[in-house]
This record gives structure tokens, C-alpha cells and sequence, in this order.
């Protein structure tokens, strides 16, 4: 008969008993908190939330005390949050609450995710070969632009995705020239694409539209799912067909990254470019391509602003608004791997997709409510939820002799 | 980005000749000359004429509609008369006078990112600063009536200075404690100050304005008389040239003077360099990367602090939308070497265009909207050439000088 | 060995920038030999490997195989044709598993498109128990050992079928015992018939593994010759073109008081790892004391405590008598420590500051260099001339970036500032790592003249023959412990054996 110390000596005992565990649990009950307040279990009581967000806040001492002190502390704060903004939803009138809290907000989310996932996959791709993508900010304003042109001369979505996609892969190649042949400093370079995405656009947005896109583009339809039951219906039933490749999106970039053999060589490129040059794998190329599909997944992703269901069918002038910074954090937030990634990035689109109901209790509340998604990213950085290890070689050029 | 863990058996030497960000911008400072960046500045220039001809207007007119929207014709007829009866002389006066207005601003969000360059760091949060330092400014210019000029002036300027200092000591304070990468730390705070501002200004906001016939409209209050800094060139009632263009100047001296000649300077050099060897030198490196954040926002905050006392007064969301003068701080920076005489020629240089191709513009070869593009795109060709230091390469093919002999002999492959 | 030439390269000619790395270099290699590669740093031995590898491309000469030329455009066709290539500094992805270090480059596939982890451990396990390597497949890289890293290495080239082995430096990171084991692996290997070429600059290691030996000296091929035959004081000639003084010649030490000491010291590494384990010893002036070990067990850690750069979990730092509290860099500088870092251009030179500028790198915040924050640039350049002058810095003026020197001007450099300030304790860590002979020669006659001078000095080296030649003590660091303590004369086998932890009496 095994004893009681021989019973604990196995492996999910000891993660259970690993201070690590307890602090996402603590994590955790802190948006457990919040959400009691919230439809669909909308409890009125504020009992609740400050009951279930003290067990959180107690739980991130006890983590903070026990070795892990960032994840704590920041266990502990999120369960301070968890009870402010529970209090904060039971005194909000039950009305203004369900139509906050409701099934579209499901599809607000993914819709406002969708060019984040885009984003936060495009960088990951390049960041894991090595090279620092700052510029995705420009590249999908690119795509939002010439997507739309190309739907207007072209006739057809298709085309427009097809162009878009492909001006956002130009510039990233001409990034791509710079960055990896003549080894310029990666964090410059992507900030001069962006100045150049906004002067192009801009210039050709005036000279061809004059400011205005006139007649109707053709748009990206939307996916319909129809006898999924009300709620389903409301929140995932109507999705953009875009939307579901961004979803398929996240799936391939892990096998193909994780499971293939060219996943592991762009690894290596990321991790060790001199082991692998040593090895025969052509690092130059590995990088170019990398870089030049991240260029054309975020364009993708800036095709869906414009010709989606939020832009549908018009550009505006700067239209991504920091939407590419967002996706740059998205994919840090998430570690560098597709699942944080996209994890990340439909908590920034629920974030966003929250700012615009919560218009209903004021237009003010709501601009400020705008700062959370940078907010997020801020505390991701600073490393109070996990260490982020990006790839070792992220940002130094290789130079090969 | 968090610091990438370092490679466990990376040698010493590969770890040496990848080169800090200063050390890169110094090299190419001192093999190029200031040959280089006005290169430079012609090739995106050429580049950005191919784009106008290439869209059906004539590159050298319109270049000329926006030399003289600068007000740049005023050496071939000076005058100090800015009046609008005082025909094309005192036209291009006045134009030349708005031009160094927005020179002003960018001396100082370029002396902003020098600074912090010096340091090893890309303070890319400028914009953010700046709106930090328009904020206060304003707050504090719409109240304390009734306080004279001086004091006024002086205490509007000091807490707009401080506000950016400390908008960029967070992201110097996350560096230093928790080794948060400043550039996405500075992107996140500019964005934050960005719907702070909105908000702030916003209908409903607090600052927004008082006035009942502006009650929709999303602006603030203008600041007080006693608030405004003196025009030394043009009248007070068509907007002139304010003291604020002689405080720029006076940073550019404070700037040289701090990396130059003080232990500070030294200290954020060495930093910038080598933080490992200054560590062994017995200096305090997390201090001085908050030091020298807070600095780079200081001159920032400042650039708001002297635009809106000097000639801005108010300022509403829409402003807050189309504002970019951080961001064009960062060309201005890199093109002027981080040095002080060269973000003075970087600034007018970019200031000239930024009014030459907007307001300034009187042309029927292109529109200011299109115009104003322009600005854009040779902006980012300039960070782009000068960030690949591109014309070293190839122009001067200066690859030999460029690389120094400690380098050369630790290839980031084994030679020996 | 058989007399059939596997290998053999003829008139290599390479030039880098300002350098000709290799100039008419020819080397024929025998299969199932080990060929020795001997020269010292800056001589062209990686050069000439990096060219087989087909890193590099040769501006003349050719290379034949097996009697046929071939030309190689890059490492792929290298491998292609049988030629294997372990590296000084490994070319290992820490945070893969040893099983997808092997196989990167060369992966097995199935179902088309995806990669075959199954098989790739298979494969390396099975390697693993034909060679008799302990290594597991499914080990993270930066999880396993020095040695057991070189071996995945070696791996590696196997994988590929190779038939000609080139191992760079191999033992410069292993410990005398796992160099032993590395030879077997060796002889084994050429037992099997594989050729290796062995690339060093270590005498005795060459005199014990070698068949034959080729030496380089700047770039020429100066010599082959057969083992037998061949010793220490012929190859270091033919190497150095000059008789060279294998020991410093030194008078007997004249001790004084005690002006470094410490006690009971604990530190850990960035990991929360304990480094340094209770480790207590004093120097005295006018004595050097050489800390020998394998790199990893301490010593850097150590040093870090005293000069500050480290907190120590506990123990007493005392130099001069006075007791250092928790020190700063610049506490421990105040203090009266002195410091040669063993990385010269990370830690002990800013190579963008002018000589001037990296002199006052300690002082500059104290007058005469600047007074109240107010720097004084005159100064610093008269401070720089003296020194250059007196430790005979070449390669530029106060004004030079500290860059545009040689590495040996370089590390005067650091000596001159460490020195000049009059340190009560100096420091030198990997003093003359990467250094020409020349240049370990001026280095090492310094050291000693300010030991006469009355200097208490500390030495920590990797080198054991810098360690003999300059110790008037040795100690030994095992694990973060002090293993062993030594005055007069000691065996290498004793002091090798010590920094493995084992606590054998060997006959001196």
C-alpha cells in the first residue's frame, strides 16, 4: 500500500502544489469576480464579487509570498480590479447591463479581433525567424487602402483582398531589403515603413478618391450560420468570412511552425541563425520569406478593416489607428505561439468591442475605456503575468561571410 | 520586447560586434560627415518628385509652390513686415515666421529622441509626451487668473517640461526595474496619452471649454493673456513668431551642453555604448536610463509647453487626431545625428515642409492635401536611408571605415 | 591509418579586409588519421576549416577529395561530401531538444509535410549507444552539460555521414578529465576510419591525440611533421618563429599584510543558484594568487561579489582591512579593487569612447576630470598621454575610439587604467584571453613587476599554464568550494583532478 507521501510524489501533484498554479487560479477568480456581476449570472448583490475577489486577492499574497511575486502581486491586483468592477456592475441598471453584456458582444469581439489575429500571426512569423516587424502597423494600412482600390477597379472583393494582400508583401519586402541585406537597425526600419505607408496612402487615398470613396466597393461577405439557437446565432452566426480565416489561420501557423520541418528551421533562424547557416539552411531566405508573408497576412488583416463589416467598403485616412501596435503587443502578450497570440488578441478585441457598448453610459467613459488594450499590453511587458522570452536572435542582423 | 534571453554559448565576441543602437548611429555620424544626411535629403526628395511626376503634376513647380509656402523665398526679398497688405515680401515673411514656429516644436521633440538615442534608447513616445505637455499647459495657462506674466509663463512652462519628464520616466522606470523594451512601452503611452487627451478635451471633458456658443464643439478653453509667451517677430494679432523660438534655441545649448560637458552626459554616453562596461565603471545604469528618459521627456513635454503659450492657446480632439510633430521628431533626430546644430538643420529642414505643404501652400500644381502626403513619404525615406545608413554603403562605400578594428577582428565568426 | 590521402587542400590563399588570413596554405590529410592543425590565435587555422566547411570561399588554390577536386559554394555541399565540422563555440539551439539540433537541416518527414519527431530520437538514441555517448534525445540543450553539448555536436556530423571530422578548439571548454574522455571518443572514431582534424593551440594536447601535426604561423604553413619526434619546445619554435619563455621567470614572493581577504562567501546566479559556496582566502601584497577551474564553478560569480556587480547572499568582503558592505561597483571601486575583466570589449572598455574618455572611466566624476557635474575634457587627455606613454599603448592618440586598437593594445589599456589607479587589490580575470603571445608576454611581465612592487593581485584564469607560470599560490574552485590550496610546487594532474572534485593524492 503506497503512504500518503508517496501518493503526493507524482507529477500533477507537484503542479498543483507549485505556487505558479495557485496564482493563475487566483488570476482567475479576479475576472470570476467581475463576471458574477454581469449577464448571464448577473448577481445584484455586491456581496458576491467582493466575496469571490478577496479569495483572489488572498490567493496572490499567498503565490506572491511563496516565490512567484510578480504573478502574485499581479493576481492581487487583478482581484481588486475583479471586485471594483463587479460593485461597478451592480449598481449599473439591469437594462444598461444586458444590452452591454449580450450575444453580439461574442461577435463584436472576434469581428474587432480578427485584424489583431491577422497582425499578431504576420509578427510571429517574422519575429520567429528572427527578424523585428515593427512596421505591421503600416503594412496593414497598406492593405486597408489598396484593398479597397482593388475592389473598386477590380469589381470583386476578391481582387481587392488579392491586391491589398499583395501591397502589403511589397512593402514588406522592401522592409525585408533593408532590414536583413543591409542590416539596418530593425526598430528604425519598421518605423520609416510606417511613415511611408501613411505618406502612400495618403497620397494615392487623395489622388484617386479625392478624400472620399464614392460608389460601393464590393465587400467581404459574412459567413452565415443559421438553426444554431439564439444565442449562437447572435454571436457567431453572422461572422465575416475573414474572421473564420483568421481562426484557421491561428491553427495552421502552429502546425506548420511546431510540427514541420520548415517550422523548425525558421525557429532555428530565430534562435541560433549561425547554427543554422552551419547546417546549410539558407538564412537570408528563410527571413525574406518570413518577412514577406508576415506583409502579406497583416495586409490581409487591413483588407478586413476596410472591406469588412466595420469599413465596408470606405477609407479613411490613417485608418488602422495603432490597430498594428496592437497586434505587435497582442502577439508579446501571447508569448510568441499562435494559441497566446490569439488568446491575446480576442481579449484586446473584447476589450474594444466593450469600450464601444459602454458609449451607452457615456461617450466620455468610452474614449477613456479606449487606453485598456494599451494598458494590457503595458502590464504584458513589464512581465507582471509570466516572463515573455521572445526568439534569442529577435532583432540582430546576420551577417554571413 | 522583453531583453531576448541571451544565447548560453554565444562567444563574447559575436556578443561584442553586434552593436548598440548609439554606437551604430555615432559610427555612421563619424564616417559620414554631414555630407551624408544632406544626401540624404536630396535622394528622398528626387524619390518623392518621381512620385508627384508619376502622378501628373510637375515635381520642380510644385517643389517651388513649397519652398515658397515656406516662406523660404523671404532671403531673395527680406523684410520684417508681416502684414497681409505687405504683398509677396511680407507674405513669404510671414510664411517664413510660421515656418520657424514649427521649427520650434521640432527642435525640441527632436532634441527629445536625440537625447534618448545618446542613451541607447528609442523614445518613440514623443507624440504622447508632447500631448501630456499641451495638456498642462493649458490647465494651468486657464487658470490662476489674475497671476502676472512672468510667473505665469514660467510656471505653465516648468509643470509642462515636468509632465513630459515624467510621462516618459514610466517607460524609463519599466526599463530599468523590469526590463519592459522602451519602444513598445512608449507606444503604449502615447496611445494612452492620445484618448487622454481626447477625453480631456472632449465634450464633457474637463478641460473642455466653458463657452456656451462651443458647447458641441470638442475644444478647450483658450489660456489666459497672462499665460502668453511675447511674439518677437510678427503682430499678436495674426499669429507670430512667440519667444517659444528662442527657448528651442536655447535647449539646443542646454542639450549640447548636458552630453558634452557635464558627468551626466558621460554617464548616458557610456550607458548608450556599453551598459556592461559602465556598470563596471561604477556607474548606476538603471538610474540613467530613468535619467535619461525622463530628460528626452522633458524636452517633449516642453515642445507642448511653448506651443500651446505660444500660439496654439487651445486645443480640441480633432487637433489631438492629425497631430504628428513626435513622430516627425524622430526623423529630425536621426537625420541630424543626434547632435545639436544637426536637429536645428533637421527641424527647419522638416518644418518648412510641414507648413511649406500645408497652410502655407498657395499652388495650381498640387493641393495642400496631396501635398501634405508628400511630407509624409519623404519622411519615411529619410528615417529609412539614414536607419540602413544606406549612402555609406554605397556612395561613399566607406564599409572598411565603418566598422571599428576591435570589430573587425572578432568577426561574429570564429577566425582564429 | 591507412597512407591514402583523404584529404587534401593545396595553395589556399584567403584575404579579409587589411588581413591575409591565409596565404599559400596546403594540408594533406590520411584516412583514419588525427591531424593535428597547430598555430596560434591569428595564425588561419579556422580560416582554413571555415574554407573546407564551405563558409568561406577560397580566393586561390584548390581542395581535393579523395583525389577529385571539389568546390564547395556552402556548408550543405560540404556536408554533402562527407565533411563534418564541430565548432569552438557551439552551434547548439539552447532551447531545442538535443534530438532537433541533430536533425535540423536534414529533418525525417512523414505523411509528406510533417516532422517526425518519432523517428528523430530514434535515430540519435541509437547513435547515442553505438558510440556509447550519455546523452538523452529529448534534452533541452541548455538543460545538459559542456561535454555532453559536444558530443550532440558531434553528433550531429555523424548524422550526416560524415567521414571527415573537424573539431575547432574542442577542449577549451572541458576540463582536463573530459578532454581524456573526449580522446577515447577520438580513437574510437579513428578506428572506424573517420579522419579528424584537430584544431589548437595546445602543446601537450597536440603531442598526446595527434598522428601528425601541421603548424600555421600568419597565415603560412611552416611545418608537417610526424608525432614522433616532435616536442613542446620544437613546436611552440615553429609556431612562434622565435624561442619562446614557456614560465615567467620570477624571484621568490615577499609577503605583507593581508589587503584582500574573504570569508565564508555565498552567492547565487541569476537563476537563484548558489555559485558560491562558503568560499573564504586572503591575498596578501606582494603575492599573486591564482584561482584554477573549469569555467562555471564560481569563479564569475565571485568575482562579481567582491567588485560589486553581484549582491552575495552572506559572507565578509575586506580589503585593506575595511569591511565591504553589500558594495556597488562603485563602493567596491572607492573601496581600493582593482579590475581586469576577463571580457575586455563588454566590460572593461566603452570601444565608442576615445582612449581619453575610457581612461576616466572610474574617475570621471571626481576632480581634477570634473567638478560639481561639470566635465573638463583637457584633463582626461592629459591623464590619457601619460599612460600611453608608460604602458606603451599603441594604435592612436588620447583621441582615438578605443575600438580602432588591437586587442592586446586594448587590454593595455585596461591594465593601464586598473594599474594607474593605485589599486590597495587587483583583479585580473582571463587577463590574456585572445591575446597574441606578444602580447601575453608584456601582460604577464607586468603582473609580476607590480607584484614585486608590493601588489596583491588575484588571478582567475581558465589557463592552467597561465595559472603555474604566474601563482605564487594556486587555489582551486570546484563547485563553488575551495577544493585545494597550494603553495610551491604541484602537479597539473593534482590541480586537474581537484577541479573535477576529486580528492585524490597524486605524487607531486
Amino acid at each position: 500500500m503506497t503512504t500518503w507521501s508517496q501518493r503526493l510524489d507524482n507529477p500533477v501533484s507537484e503542479r498543483l502544489r507549485d505556487p505558479a498554479t495557485t496564482g493563475y487560479v487566483a488570476i482567475g477568480l479576479g475576472a470570476f469576480a467581475a463576471f458574477l456581476a454581469i449577464p448571464p449570472v448577473e448577481a445584484r448583490s455586491p456581496a458576491w464579487p467582493i466575496a469571490v475577489g478577496i479569495l483572489a486577492v488572498a490567493l496572490g499574497i499567498w503565490t506572491a509570498t511563496r516565490g512567484r511575486q510578480r504573478l502574485g502581486w499581479g493576481a492581487a491586483v487583478g482581484g481588486l480590479l475583479g471586485i471594483g468592477l463587479g460593485i461597478l456592475a451592480t449598481r449599473s441598471g439591469t437594462g444598461n447591463l444586458e444590452t452591454v453584456f449580450d450575444a453580439t458582444l461574442i461577435d463584436q469581439t472576434f469581428g474587432l479581433a480578427t485584424p489583431l489575429i491577422f497582425g499578431a500571426i504576420a509578427g510571429m512569423f517574422s519575429e520567429r525567424s528572427g527578424v523585428i516587424n515593427i512596421g505591421l502597423e503600416g503594412m496593414m494600412l497598406m492593405g486597408a487602402f489598396w484593398g479597397v482600390y482593388g475592389s473598386d477597379k477590380g469589381g470583386t472583393w476578391v481582387l481587392g483582398l488579392l491586391i491589398g494582400m499583395a501591397s502589403g508583401g511589397v512593402l514588406a519586402l522592401i522592409y525585408a531589403y533593408f532590414a536583413i541585406h543591409l542590416r539596418a537597425d530593425q526598430i528604425v526600419g519598421g518605423t520609416a515603413v510606417n511613415f511611408l505607408a501613411l505618406g502612400i496612402t495618403g497620397y494615392f487615398f487623395q489622388q484617386f478618391y479625392n478624400g472620399q470613396v464614392s460608389g460601393n466597393p464590393s465587400t467581404i461577405p459574412n459567413l452565415h450560420i443559421s438553426g444554431l439557437g439564439h444565442f449562437l446565432e447572435n454571436s457567431i452566426g453572422n461572422l465575416s468570412l475573414l474572421t473564420w480565416a483568421s481562426f484557421l489561420l491561428v491553427i495552421v501557423a502552429y502546425v506548420v511552425l511546431f510540427k514541420t520541418p520548415i517550422g523548425l528551421r525558421i525557429r532555428a533562424c530565430g534562435e541560433h541563425p549561425r547554427a543554422a547557416d552551419t547546417v546549410g539552411i539558407n538564412v537570408y531566405l528563410v527571413r525574406y520569406c518570413c518577412v514577406a508573408l508576415s506583409g502579406l497576412l497583416v495586409a490581409a488583416g487591413g483588407v478586413y478593416l476596410s472591406l469588412g463589416p466595420q469599413g465596408n467598403g470606405t477609407f479613411i485616412f490613417n485608418m488602422t489607428s495603432g490597430k498594428g501596435f496592437i497586434a505587435l503587443a497582442a502577439m508579446i502578450f501571447g508569448n510568441w505561439r499562435p494559441a497566446g497570440a490569439f488568446a491575446a488578441a480576442v481579449l484586446f478585441g473584447f476589450s474594444s468591442a466593450l469600450a464601444l457598448k459602454l458609449q451607452i453610459y457615456s461617450p466620455q467613459a468610452s474614449t477613456l475605456f479606449q487606453v485598456l488594450p494599451y494598458v494590457l499590453t503595458l502590464v504584458a511587458v513589464a512581465g507582471v503575468i509570466g516572463r515573455t522570452v521572445a526568439p534569442a536572435a529577435d532583432g540582430k542582423p546576420y551577417a554571413k561571410q | 520586447m522583453t531583453e531576448p534571453k541571451k544565447d548560453l554559448v554565444q562567444s563574447p565576441e559575436e556578443a561584442a560586434s553586434s552593436g548598440t543602437l548609439a554606437a551604430r548611429l555615432s559610427l555612421s555620424q563619424r564616417a559620414g560627415g554631414v555630407a551624408v544626411p544632406l544626401a540624404t535629403v536630396i535622394l528622398a526628395f528626387l524619390i518623392g518628385g518621381l512620385v508627384v511626376l508619376a502622378t501628373g503634376h510637375n515635381p520642380l513647380l510644385a517643389y517651388r509652390d513649397i519652398f515658397n509656402g515656406a516662406g523660404l523665398n523671404w532671403i531673395f526679398h527680406p523684410t520684417t513686415n508681416t502684414a497681409i497688405d505687405g504683398g509677396v515680401p511680407a507674405q513669404a515673411a510671414f510664411n517664413l515666421t510660421q515656418t520657424l514656429l514649427q521649427t520650434s516644436t521640432l527642435i525640441l521633440t527632436g532634441l527629445a529622441v536625440a537625447f534618448a538615442f545618446r542613451c541607447g534608447m528609442f523614445n518613440i513616445g514623443g507624440q504622447g509626451q508632447y500631448f501630456i505637455g499641451l495638456v498642462v499647459a493649458n490647465w494651468i495657462g486657464i487658470s490662476l487668473a489674475g497671476l502676472n506674466s512672468f510667473p505665469h509663463i514660467l510656471l505653465a512652462i516648468a509643470a509642462a517640461t515636468l509632465a513630459g519628464a515624467v510621462w516618459a520616466g514610466i517607460a524609463g522606470v519599466l526599463k530599468a526595474t523590469t526590463g519592459a523594451h522602451e519602444v513598445i512601452s512608449t507606444i503604449m503611452l502615447n496611445w494612452i496619452a492620445y484618448y487622454l487627451a481626447s477625453w480631456l478635451f472632449g465634450v464633457g471633458g474637463p478641460l473642455h471649454n466653458t463657452d456656451p456658443t462651443q458647447a458641441t464643439s470638442p475644444v478647450s478653453n483658450p489660456i489666459l493673456e497672462s499665460a502668453k509667451l511675447p511674439v518677437i517677430w510678427g503682430s499678436t494679432t495674426l499669429q507670430g513668431l512667440s519667444a517659444g523660438f528662442l527657448i528651442a534655441i536655447a535647449a539646443l545649448v542646454v542639450y549640447w551642453a548636458l552630453i558634452n560637458r557635464t558627468t551626466l552626459g558621460y554617464e548616458v554616453r557610456a550607458v548608450g555604448f556599453n551598459p556592461d562596461a559602465a556598470a563596471y565603471g561604477g556607474i548606476n545604469v538603471k538610474k540613467n536610463i530613468i535619467r535619461a528618459m525622463a530628460i528626452s521627456g522633458a524636452f517633449a513635454g516642453l515642445a507642448g509647453g511653448i506651443d500651446m503659450l505660444g500660439y496654439l492657446f487651445k486645443y480640441g480632439q480633432l487637433d489631438v487626431q492629425v497631430s504628428q510633430v513626435g513622430f516627425i521628431g524622430i526623423a529630425v533626430a536621426l537625420l541630424g545625428r543626434n547632435t545639436a546644430l544637426g536637429v536645428f538643420l533637421g527641424a527647419f529642414i522638416f518644418g518648412g515642409l510641414l507648413y511649406g505643404t500645408t497652410q502655407g501652400l498657395t499652388s495650381n500644381v498640387i493641393q495642400p492635401e496631396l501635398s501634405q502626403q508628400l511630407t509624409y513619404i519623404i519622411q519615411g525615406l529619410v528615417v529609412l536611408f539614414i536607419g540602413a545608413d544606406i549612402l555609406i554603403l554605397y556612395v561613399w562605400n566607406s564599409r572598411k571605415r565603418l566598422r571599428p578594428r576591435g570589430a573587425a577582428r572578432t568577426p561574429a565568426k570564429a577566425v582564429y | 591509418m591507412s597512407d591514402e590521402l583523404v584529404l587534401e587542400m593545396r595553395g589556399i590563399r584567403k584575404e579579409f579586409p587589411g588581413v591575409v588570413a591565409n596565404d599559400d596554405v596546403s594540408l594533406d590529410v590520411r584516412r583514419g588519421e588525427v591531424h593535428a592543425l597547430l598555430g596560434e590565435n591569428g595564425a588561419g587555422k579556422s580560416t582554413l576549416m571555415n574554407i573546407l566547411y564551405g563558409l568561406y570561399r577560397p580566393d586561390a588554390g584548390e581542395i581535393l577529395l579523395n583525389g577529385k577536386r571539389v568546390v564547395f559554394s556552402s556548408a550543405s555541399d560540404a556536408i554533402e561530401a562527407g565533411i563534418g565540422m564541430v565548432h569552438q563555440h557551439f552551434m547548439l539551439i539552447p532551447v531545442m531538444t538535443v534530438a532537433e539540433n541533430v536533425v535540423l537541416g536534414t529533418e525525417p518527414v512523414k505523411d509528406g509535410v510533417l516532422l517526425d519527431e518519432g523517428a528523430a530520437e530514434r535515430r540519435v538514441a541509437d547513435m547515442a549507444k553505438t558510440f556509447k555517448f550519455a546523452v538523452e534525445p529529448g534534452a533541452l540543450v541548455e538543460d545538459i552539460g559542456v561535454g555532453q553539448q559536444q558530443r550532440v555536436e558531434i553528433m550531429k556530423a555523424l548524422y550526416r555521414n560524415a567521414d571527415i571530422l573537424i573539431l575547432d578548439e574542442p577542449t577549451a571548454v572541458l576540463t582536463p578529465q573530459e578532454a581524456s574522455d573526449l580522446f577515447e571518443v577520438l580513437r574510437t572514431l579513428r578506428r572506424e576510419g573517420i579522419s579528424i582534424v584537430f584544431i589548437s593551440h595546445k602543446l601537450k594536447e597536440v603531442l598526446e591525440i595527434a598522428d601528425r601535426i601541421t603548424v600555421l604561423r600568419r597565415g603560412k604553413t611552416i611545418e608537417t611533421v610526424p608525432r614522433e619526434g616532435a616536442t613542446e619546445e620544437s613546436l611552440a619554435r615553429a609556431m612562434v618563429g622565435r624561442e619562446v619563455l614557456l614560465r615567467v621567470e620570477k624571484k621568490p614572493a615577499e609577503v605583507g599584510d593581508v589587503l584582500l581577504e574573504v570569508e565564508d562567501l555565498w552567492a547565487s546566479d541569476d537563476r537563484g543558484i548558489q555559485k558560491v559556496r562558503g568560499v573564504s582566502f586572503q591575498v596578501r601584497a606582494g603575492e599573486i594568487v591564482g584561482i584554477a577551474g573549469v569555467d562555471g564553478n564560481g569563479q564569475t560569480e565571485l568575482i562579481e561579489a567582491l567588485t560589486g556587480l553581484r549582491r552575495a547572499d552572506s559572507g565578509v568582503i575586506r580589503v585593506g582591512g575595511h569591511e565591504l558592505q553589500h558594495p556597488t561597483t562603485r563602493d567596491s571601486l572607492d573601496a581600493g579593487l582593482g579590475h581586469i575583466p576577463e571580457d575586455r570589449q563588454r566590460h572593461g572598455l566603452v570601444l565608442e569612447f576615445s582612449i581619453a574618455e575610457n581612461v576616466a572611466l572610474h574617475d570621471y566624476a571626481t576632480t581634477p576630470d570634473s567638478k560639481l557635474g561639470w566635465l573638463f575634457p583637457k584633463r582626461l587627455v592629459e591623464r590619457a598621454k601619460g599612460l600611453i606613454k608608460e604602458f606603451d599603448v599603441r594604435g592612436g592618440g588620447p583621441l582615438t575610439p578605443a575600438g580602432a586598437l588591437s586587442g592586446g593594445n586594448q587590454q593595455k589599456l585596461v591594465a593601464a587604467r586598473e594599474i594607474s589607479r593605485d589599486p590597495t587589490a587587483l583583479i585580473a580575470a582571463q587577463p590574456t584571453r585572445g591575446l597574441d603571445v606578444g602580447a601575453i608576454e608584456y601582460l604577464h611581465r607586468r603582473l609580476v613587476a607590480e607584484r614585486d612592487e608590493g601588489r596583491a593581485i588575484l588571478l582567475v584564469s581558465l589557463e592552467l599554464d597561465e595559472i603555474f607560470s604566474l601563482s605564487d599560490r594556486i587555489l582551486v574552485i570546484y563547485e563553488g568550494e575551495i577544493v585545494g590550496e597550494h603553495t610551491g610546487e604541484v602537479s597539473e594532474e593534482q590541480i586537474g583532478f581537484e577541479m573535477l572534485g576529486v580528492q585524490k593524492k597524486v605524487p607531486a
